[in-house]
């Protein structure tokens, strides 16, 4: 069974060093509501892969920048 | 809270008024005896009068709220902003009402639920029939059973907007 991993993000950070920019901002560029934004921050929604490369595209950096993975050691994920 | 929330709020408060003034109807008439309960035709005329209403009132409940929250929208905009331009707006409701993956993905998960208790329902209604139970009791089961199913759905995505799906 594969180890259990979270995904992890710098979101507030890039938007802080993008001249602060709203959630809206993102949500509007990156074409998804702001709820998902909020969700995404807030690690509690892992997007997909082409929303990830969208952020990371407004943000202009590689999204290995963006998001990150924090593994569990010891836990399985259980799906 | 989110657009998409507060929709969910309104089509479960539809969902469970709909299902009650059923329960207060159908179950009344057969209460005052005016219906025997395996009079098929009854039931089948009130149900698909109450799936008559439920369609209608969704689409009515769910365009009013959305001109309402538009409304609010604009206002909040107004007063934050001072002088707003219409397209910032605009497109203010567009970002909040827009439906996304993350949303597709929580109304399938949810759908599994309201799935779940229609089968168990479906089954309940059928061993219903073999145990002797009326016609009535049979319908009533599987009419109930889809509208809790689809209150619980409501009730799902909630939980799911408020903790999370994915990583949580």
């Amino acid at each position: 069974m594969p180890k259990k991993i979270t995904i992890t993000n710098n979101i507030r950070k890039l938007r802080f060093f993008a001249n602060e920019m709203t959630q809206q901002e993102l949500a509007e560029k990156a074409g998804v509501s702001r709820q998902t934004i909020i969700a995404i921050e807030a690690s509690k929604y892992s997007p997909s892969l082409e929303l990830a490369f969208r952020i990371a595209d407004v943000f202009g950096v590689a999204i290995g920048e963006v998001f990150g993975v924090t593994e569990h050691p010891g836990e399985r994920d259980q799906e | 809270m989110s657009y998409q929330e507060k929709r969910n709020i309104v089509s479960i408060i539809t969902g469970i008024a709909i299902l009650t003034a059923y329960c207060i109807y159908a179950f009344g008439q057969v209460r005052a005896g005016s219906v025997a309960p395996d009079d098929f035709k009854f039931w089948a005329r009130t149900i698909l009068i109450f799936i008559g209403i439920g369609v209608g009132a969704s689409i009515v409940i769910q365009i009013i709220f959305h001109i309402l929250l538009s409304i609010a929208i604009s206002i909040k905009k107004s007063i934050q902003e001072g002088n707003c331009d219409e397209k910032e707006i605009e497109r203010s409701i567009e970002v909040e009402v827009t439906e996304d993956e993350m949303d597709k993905l929580i109304q399938l998960k949810a759908m599994r639920f309201a799935f779940a208790i229609a089968g168990i329902g479906f089954i309940a209604a059928l061993v219903s029939l073999l145990l002797n139970y009326s016609f009535g009791v049979m319908i009533n089961i599987l009419f109930i059973s889809f509208s809790v199913g689809s209150i619980i759905e409501g009730l799902v995505q909630m939980r799911f907007y408020r903790k999370g799906i994915g990583n949580a």
